[in-house]
């Protein structure tokens, strides 16, 4: 079990940099996820802690140990890939065994162990079988088993459930989750999903351009995010143009509509700067609801309402600008059609003051 | 065979003929090397293995037809070893220099023997260093003409080649060595071995290369089957041809065989 740091950690191709300065520390036994959209280097950094890239810049630690200069076989790091890279010329059974015959173990030691790790991946049985006649959900079983024989200090997952269907990859999330806390080995999971994400993890670095622009616990991703980059990225968000009138505690002063608002916040705005407002559609309270928690009370008019089972989805516009609120669909709640007036207002700590930024900025 | 034959019976009719237009040739040299005659001629006078026991006891075409397996043998080797080394080069790196060398490894097969066997001879007598009318020079020009087969057929395995099992087996502990040696070598060997199939086809079959770099001791089984034809017209060529062929068919089926090319292919 090994903590891993990496310090200023930077990739650049030419003028174009994959990786830019990427400085982390991930704990002993935790389950870090690099998350982020197709080209935001979250594949290269995992390639340079595997030892595949080197780095134009920086340093990977493990356990305090500088592992930089490495090659891969020498790190000691077990890396599953997306398409599970199976040696297909030869059986489950030598694949497991293929990191223990490097390590000159013993017939009866490698025999053992490969019983036991395909016990662990609920394979046994599966020992003479050849890749051509698994399934994708076997093939990464093998993978994870060959990789966790021969007990290596992280474990690196890219993408490993991009390639399943969708049950199973439902299954498998949990599956892997459940094997790595039984094992606390630490882990980093590269990944597009949000919802692996969220789901597996315990913290996020949400990564866009070759930076991390937040890494948190999978709350803090969600409830306090640091850029409109990562609210936008995770779920939905209502992001809404507003004026800032001063700051003060972390919370900020500003101005919808007419109307004084306060939401929290980590930056400082200067007064009468243009600031972005950020509210979950879930947070947005509406009518009887709204007004019971006392909170400052807006008013919106519905454009339409969209039924989606458990939920019920409203678009409104307030100060000429839409807002999505979406309610529990339960029969004593109020419904409101299209073209009506409803009070809305959401507590100030579901609110965000985020400083706005030019969209899609890359390479900086 | 209850499935119906997906391949139209015009195609199959064209194939057999094709077949057919490939075979006989070879059909006529077997059965002229049968010949009970005195002279090659076709259809055979009769049945006889005079002729096949004429080969074994002429002072030519046993020599010939050892020195050209030898030869073919140690160009199949070379060739083989060199192709896919250059395969893996010319896969892999990212060098500059790759399209060039390319070019340049596929000129021999371009350049008719003629001009290219004057080349290495004027070459071999220019540079002076023993290689003229030698043994050793005699392999180099067979290397230069079959090793663009093996760089060919390794080359399309490897441009297919999954790195990420290479890649899994250098993070599992392989050093760059051992992840080749175990994991990529046994992957492409269906592309080596069809690659050195080739060479060695090609080498045993060489004429006009071999014309300009061998001497009256260095004969091989094409220049004694030529020389025998222009001088003496007997069917003792007819069966050294049958010789040659056996030869070529038996080395294919062995290594097909060694390499187990069909269990690797059905694998995909």
């Amino acid at each position: 079990m090994s903590d891993i740091r990496l310090e200023h950690l930077t990739k650049s191709y030419g003028d174009s940099t994959a990786v830019d300065s990427v400085s982390l520390h991930i704990e002993e036994g935790e389950f870090y996820a690099l998350l982020g959209p197709s080209g935001c280097g979250k594949s290269t950094t995992l390639r340079m802690v595997a030892g595949f890239v080197k780095p134009s810049v920086g340093k990977i630690i493990i356990d305090g140990l500088d592992l930089t200069p490495l090659p891969p076989e020498k790190r000691d790091i077990g890396i599953v890939f997306q398409n599970y890279a199976i040696f297909p010329h030869m059986s489950v059974a030598e694949n497991i065994a293929f990191g223990l015959k490097l390590r000159k173990k013993s017939r009866t030691e490698i025999d053992t162990a490969v019983r036991a790790a395909l016990d662990q991946v609920g394979l046994t049985g599966f020992e003479d079988r050849y890749q051509r006649n698994l399934s994708g959900g076997q093939q990464q079983r093998v993978a994870l088993a060959r990789v966790l024989v021969t007990e290596p200090r992280i474990l690196l997952l890219d993408e490993p459930l991009s390639a399943l269907d969708k049950t199973l990859r439902e299954e498998m999330k949990f599956w892997i989750k459940n094997l790595q806390q039984k094992l606390g080995i630490t882990t980093i999971y590269v990944t597009h999903d949000q919802d692996e994400a969220l789901t597996m993890s315990d913290r996020i670095g949400v990564m866009r351009a070759g930076q991390i622009e937040h890494s948190g616990t999978p709350r803090e991703i969600y409830e306090e995010p640091a850029t409109l980059f990562v609210t936008s990225f995770i779920g939905q968000s209502n992001i809404l143009d507003v004026t800032c009138q001063g700051v003060k505690e972390n919370k900020a002063t500003v101005e919808l509509g007419g109307q004084s608002l306060h939401a929290s916040t980590r930056h400082l705005f200067g007064k009468g700067t243009p600031a972005k407002l950020v509210i979950r559609p879930e947070n947005v309270l509406m009518g009887k609801e709204a007004e019971a928690q006392g909170v400052p009370l807006l008013t919106a008019t519905v454009i339409d309402e969209t039924y989606q089972g458990a939920m019920l989805r409203y678009r409104l516009e307030i100060a000429g600008q839409e807002i999505v609120a979406e309610r529990q669909n339960q029969f004593h709640l109020e419904r409101w059609a299209p073209g009506t007036e409803v009070k809305i207002g959401w507590t100030e700590r579901r609110a965000r003051a985020l400083p706005d930024e030019k969209p899609a900025a890359t390479g900086s | 065979m209850d499935d119906i034959n997906p391949i139209p019976f015009t195609f199959r009719i064209i194939a057999v003929v094709a077949l057919m237009v490939l075979l006989v040739p070879v059909l006529i040299v077997v059965l002229a090397g049968l010949n009970s005659g005195e002279y090659l001629t076709f259809p055979p006078e009769g049945f006889s293995l005079r002729w096949i026991e004429n080969f074994f006891t002429s002072p030519t075409f046993l020599p010939a037809f050892k020195l050209s397996f030898g030869l073919a043998l140690a160009t199949t080797i070379i060739s083989t070893i060199l192709g896919t080394l250059a395969s893996i080069f010319l896969t892999r790196s990212t060098s500059k220099a790759r399209e060039i060398l390319r070019g340049l490894f596929f000129l021999p097969v371009v350049l008719p023997g003629v001009v290219l066997g004057l080349a290495l001879y004027v070459f071999f007598i220019w540079s002076d260093v023993g290689l003229a009318r030698s043994l050793a020079g005699l392999i180099i020009g067979h290397v230069l003409v079959t090793m663009p087969f093996v760089i060919a057929t390794v080359t399309a395995s490897l441009v297919d080649f999954d790195l990420s099992v290479e890649e899994a087996a250098r993070s599992l502990g392989a050093t760059p060595f051992q992840a080749f040696w175990k994991v990529t070598l046994p992957l492409i060997t269906p592309g080596i071995s069809a690659g050195s199939i080739f060479a060695f086809i090609v080498s045993f079959g060489q004429f006009e290369l071999t014309l300009f770099l061998s001497t009256p001791d260095l004969q091989t089984l094409p220049l004694a089957i030529y020389s025998s034809l222009r001088y003496a017209f007997e069917p003792t060529a007819a069966a050294a041809g049958i010789f040659a062929i056996c030869l070529v068919t038996v080395s294919t089926l062995i290594s097909t065989r060694l390499s187990n090319l069909k269990k690797l292919l059905s694998r995909r």
